[in-house]
C-alpha cells in the first residue's frame, strides 16, 4: 500500500525552479531515503508534503489525501521534523513538548514524557532546564521526541541526525527501524550515506532537483554502501566537473 | 478553540518570563494607581471646594447690609462649576478652560483658574491625566511588548514546528490576540475601577461604562494593529519601527495637522481687533450710570409717553433704575452677539478636528472620552451661557428693585444731602432675588450622542483592522 506518492513533481521558489519533475512513492512501513547535497532539493521536497510551498506541476499525496485539498487532515497524520529544528529556549523540555502536543491536542503524563525522552537518550538532569541552555544534539533529541510522541502514521524528518554524535545516531537508527516494525511510514532527507544505508529500506538520490538514482527493495536485502557512495560522489564529481 | 486558547497561554507564559514585559508591566501599573489615585484625589477635593465656595458666594451677596441696589450690581457675584465625577479620569477641556467665574454688571467676565495649589501639590503629575496614560503611553506598551507576538516565531524559526502541529495563520492570529487582549483588559482595571468609583459618586452607568469600553476599544484596535502588522512583516525590527511610525503619526502628527487645518480653513480677525470692535459698538449704546446721556433721549420720551407725564420728575417710578435695566439689556445683547459668535467659533473649529478622528483613533478617543466625561467644549459653553443666564437675572432683578423701591429724588440728591443719601438705600432682604446656582451636567444619553461618531469610527478601525489582520493570517507560511 503507498503512503507517499510524489508524481512528477515540481516546484517552483522565490520563481526559480527548484525541483525538475521527479517521482517516487513510499510504501506503508517503509523507510525511504531521500539522499542528496546541499540544495538538492531535500527539505522542499518535504515543505510541499505537508503544504508549506504550493506544487507548481504533478501532484503528491499523503495516505490518497494531497495537502492542496486538505491540509489540515495531513499536518494531522504526518509527524514533521524541520531542518535545524528549534523548539523555545525560555521552555524547558517538557514545557515545550507540552506545549507543541497540546496543540495538536494530545494531553500526555510526565511519565509518557519521559519515556520518549529516555528512547531519545535526553539527559534526565537536562529535562527540566531552559532549551536556551541545550547543545545542538540535546536541541534535536528534543525536536525527535516531538514527532515520535505525536504518535502518527507517517514522519518526515529533515536531516534527524545532523547534530548527534555517534553513539545516539545509532540508537536514533534503531528507533527509526523499529517505528517502521510497527508499521509507520518514514520518509526522511540526509545528505550522510552511510546512516542512509544502514536505516533505509530504499534511497532516492536527488540532484539539483532531480531524481537521479534509486536503490534498493522491500525484499529487506541490505543496500550496498559503496554503490551508493560511488554514485552520489561520482554524480555530484560529474555534475561539478561540468560546471 | 482551545488551540486559540493555548497559544494566548503561552503568550503569557513568555511574557512573564521576559524581565523587560514585567518591568514595563509593573511601571506601567504604578503609573496607572499613582496617576488615578492623584487626580481622583484632586478632583474630588476640588469639587468640594467648589460647591463649599459657591455656598459661600451665594451666602455673602444675601448678607449684605441694607445699601444702594446699584451697589449691589457691582458687588458682584461668583459661579462655580464643580468637576463631574468622571473628571478625575479625564479633565478634558477643564485643564484650559477656566471654572469660576465673576458675575457682575455692565461686563462678561472670562472664566477663571480657581485653583493653582492644586497643580502645585502634585508636582510633574499635575497634567498626568489617567485618559493621556490610556490615550498616549498605553499603546507604546502595547507596542513594545506585542509587536514581536508573530514575527518572534518567524525569525526564531518556530512556526514551522507551530504550523506542522495543525496551527494554521487564523488560530496563531487569534490566540495571540487573545493574548493581547487579556493584557488590555488587565491594563483598563484602573480605567474599570475609576468608572466604578464615579458611579458611586452619582454617576451614570451608561457614561461611566461607556467611557471604560471606549477605551478598552481603543487599545484593542492598537492590539490589532500591532499584531496584523507582525503577520505581515519579516523582521521584528521593522515590525517595531513600523508600529512607532504608526503611533507618532496617529498621536503626535495627526491632531499636529489638525490643529492647523482647523485654524486655517476658519480665518479669523484675530482677537484684538474682535474686541475691537465689540467695544466700539458698547460705546454707541451710552452709559446706563448717566440718566441724562444723550443716548437715551429717545428711551426717555417713550417713557414719558408710556406714563403720561412731563418730566422724569414726576414719574411714579425711578427713572435711573429705568436707565440702567434698558443699559443693561442692551449692552448684554451685544455682549452675547460677541460671546455667541465667539463661541460657536470654537464649537466648529473643534468640530472639524473631531472628524481628524477618521483618520486617527487617538484623535477620536480624545473626543468620545470629553463628550462622555462631560468635559467637553459644549459642557463648557453651557455652563459659560448659564452664568450669563445668572448674571443678567441678578443684575436685571436688582434693576427693578432700583426702579420700584427707590425715590428718584433721593436718588439723585444721594450725594448732595447726607438725609437723601441715608434714604437712598433698599433694605438687605431684597438681595434674595439671587437664584442658587449648582452646573449640572449634562444628561447621560446626551453625552452618549455627543459621543457616538467618535465611538462608532473607532469601532469602524478595529473592525478594518481585524478583518485585514485575519485575512492576511490565512496567507501565514513559515
Ligand atoms: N526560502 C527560499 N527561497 C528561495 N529559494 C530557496 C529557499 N530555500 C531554498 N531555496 C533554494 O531551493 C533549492 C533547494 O533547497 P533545499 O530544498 O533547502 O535544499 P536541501 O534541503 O536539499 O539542502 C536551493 O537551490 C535553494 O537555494
Ligand atoms: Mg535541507
Amino acid at each position: 500500500m503507498t503512503a507517499i506518492d510524489v508524481k512528477d513533481l515540481k516546484v517552483e521558489r522565490s520563481g526559480k525552479a527548484v525541483l525538475h519533475g521527479i517521482r517516487f512513492s513510499v510504501q506503508v512501513g517503509e523507510v525511504f531515503a531521500l539522499l542528496g547535497g546541499n540544495g538538492a532539493g531535500k527539505s522542499t521536497t518535504l515543505l510541499t508534503l505537508l503544504g508549506f510551498l504550493p506544487v507548481a506541476a504533478g501532484s503528491v499525496s499523503l495516505n490518497g489525501i494531497s495537502p492542496s485539498a486538505n491540509v489540515k487532515k495531513i499536518r494531522d497524520q504526518v509527524a514533521y521534523l524541520p531542518e535545524a529544528a528549534t523548539l523555545y529556549p525560555h521552555l524547558n523540555a517538557y514545557e515545550n513538548l507540552g506545549y507543541f502536543l497540546s496543540l495538536s491536542k494530545l494531553k500526555l503524563s510526565k511519565a509518557e514524557l519521559d519515556a520518549t525522552l529516555e528512547k531519545v537518550d535526553l539527559q534526565t538532569d537536562a529535562r527540566s532546564q531552559k532549551m536556551e541552555t541545550y547543545s545542538k544534539g540535546m536541541r534535536q533529541k528534543v525536536s525527535i521526541a516531538l514527532a515520535l510522541l505525536r504518535d502518527t502514521p507517517i514522519l518526515l524528518l529533515d536531516e534527524p541526525t545532523s547534530g548527534l554524535d555517534p553513539v545516539a545516531i545509532d540508537e536514533f537508527n534503531r528507533l527509526v527501524r523499529s517505528l517502521a516494525a510497527e508499521g509507520r511510514t518514514i520518509l526522511m532527507v540526509t545528505h550522510d550515506v552511510y546512516g542512509a544505508c544502514q536505516v533505509a529500506d530504499r534511497i532516492g538520490l536527488l540532484r539539483g532537483g532531480e531524481l537521479v538514482g534509486l536503490f534498493g527493495s522491500n525484499e529487506g536485502q541490505k543496500i550496498d554502501t559503496q554503490t551508493v557512495h560511488k554514485a552520489f560522489t561520482e554524480r555530484t564529481g560529474a555534475k561539478r566537473a561540468v560546471s | 478553540m482551545s488551540q486559540i486558547v493555548t497559544i494566548a497561554k503561552e503568550e503569557w507564559r513568555y511574557w512573564l518570563r521576559s524581565r523587560l514585559v514585567k518591568i514595563g508591566l509593573i511601571v506601567f501599573a504604578l503609573l496607572l494607581i499613582l496617576t488615578s489615585a492623584l487626580t481622583a484625589s484632586r478632583v474630588s477635593e476640588i469639587r468640594h471646594d467648589r460647591e463649599h465656595q459657591q455656598e459661600k458666594a451665594e451666602q455673602s451677596f444675601r448678607e449684605q447690609p441694607d445699601r444702594h441696589p446699584h451697589r449691589m450690581v457691582h458687588y458682584g457675584h461668583y459661579a462655580f462649576r464643580a468637576p463631574t465625577p468622571l473628571a478625575q479620569f479625564d479633565p478634558g477641556v477643564d485643564a484650559v478652560t477656566g471654572q469660576s467665574i465673576f458675575l457682575e454688571g455692565h461686563r462678561q467676565n472670562s472664566a477663571m483658574f480657581a485653583e493653582a495649589r492644586g497643580n502645585a501639590r502634585a508636582g510633574g503629575f499635575g497634567s498626568l491625566t489617567p485618559a493621556l496614560i490610556y490615550q498616549l503611553f498605553l499603546p507604546l506598551l502595547l507596542i513594545a511588548i506585542a509587536h514581536a507576538a508573530i514575527v518572534r516565531e518567524r525569525e526564531a524559526k518556530t512556526l514551522v514546528p507551530l504550523m506542522s502541529q495543525g496551527v494554521n495563520g487564523p488560530a496563531l492570529y487569534l490566540g495571540k490576540g487573545l493574548a493581547i487582549l487579556a493584557l488590555i483588559m488587565g491594563l483598563s482595571l484602573p480605567a474599570l475601577f475609576g468608572s466604578s468609583l464615579a458611579i458611586t459618586q452619582g454617576e451614570s452607568a451608561l457614561t461611566a461604562l461607556s467611557l471604560y469600553g471606549s477605551y478598552c476599544l481603543y487599545l484593542a484596535i492598537w492590539g490589532s494593529l500591532i499584531l496584523t502588522v507582525s503577520c505581515l512583516v519579516r523582521s521584528r525590527g521593522i515590525a517595531l519601527g513600523l508600529m512607532l511610525l504608526v503611533w507618532i503619526f496617529s498621536a503626535l502628527v495627526v491632531p499636529r495637522i489638525a490643529v492647523t487645518w482647523a485654524s486655517y480653513s476658519l480665518p479669523s480677525e484675530g482677537k484684538i481687533i474682535t474686541s475691537m470692535r465689540m467695544n466700539e459698538d458698547l460705546r454707541k449704546l451710552g452709559d446706563g450710570h448717566n440718566a441724562a446721556d444723550p443716548a437715551f433721549a429717545k428711551f426717555r420720551s417713550n417713557i414719558l409717553a408710556q406714563y403720561d407725564v412731563d418730566s422724569v420728575d414726576e414719574l411714579p417710578v425711578n427713572f435711573r433704575g429705568l436707565v440702567a435695566q434698558q443699559s443693561e439689556a442692551e449692552l448684554t445683547a451685544t455682549l452675547n452677539k460677541y460671546s455667541e459668535k465667539r463661541m460657536s467659533r470654537e464649537l466648529e473649529q473643534s468640530t472639524r478636528l473631531d472628524r481628524f478622528g477618521m483618520i486617527s483613533p487617538y484623535v477620536a478617543i480624545g473626543t468620545a472620552s470629553r463628550s462622555l466625561a462631560g468635559t467637553d467644549l459644549s459642557t463648557h459653553h453651557r455652563f459659560l451661557r448659564e452664568t450669563e443666564d445668572l448674571r443678567f437675572n441678578f443684575i436685571q432683578d436688582l434693576n427693578k428693585v432700583h426702579i420700584k423701591k427707590l425715590s428718584y429724588a433721593d436718588d439723585m440728591a444721594r450725594n448732595k444731602d447726607e438725609e437723601a443719601g441715608k434714604r437712598a438705600r433698599v433694605s438687605s432682604e431684597n438681595w434674595q432675588i439671587l437664584q442658587d446656582f449648582r452646573f449640572q451636567p449634562d444628561t447621560a444619553s446626551t453625552r452618549f450622542n455627543r459621543a457616538a461618531a467618535s465611538l462608532l469610527s473607532l469601532l469602524i478601525w478595529l473592525l478594518v483592522i481585524l478583518f485585514i489582520g485575519l485575512f492576511t493570517s490565512r496567507k501565514l507560511q513559515p
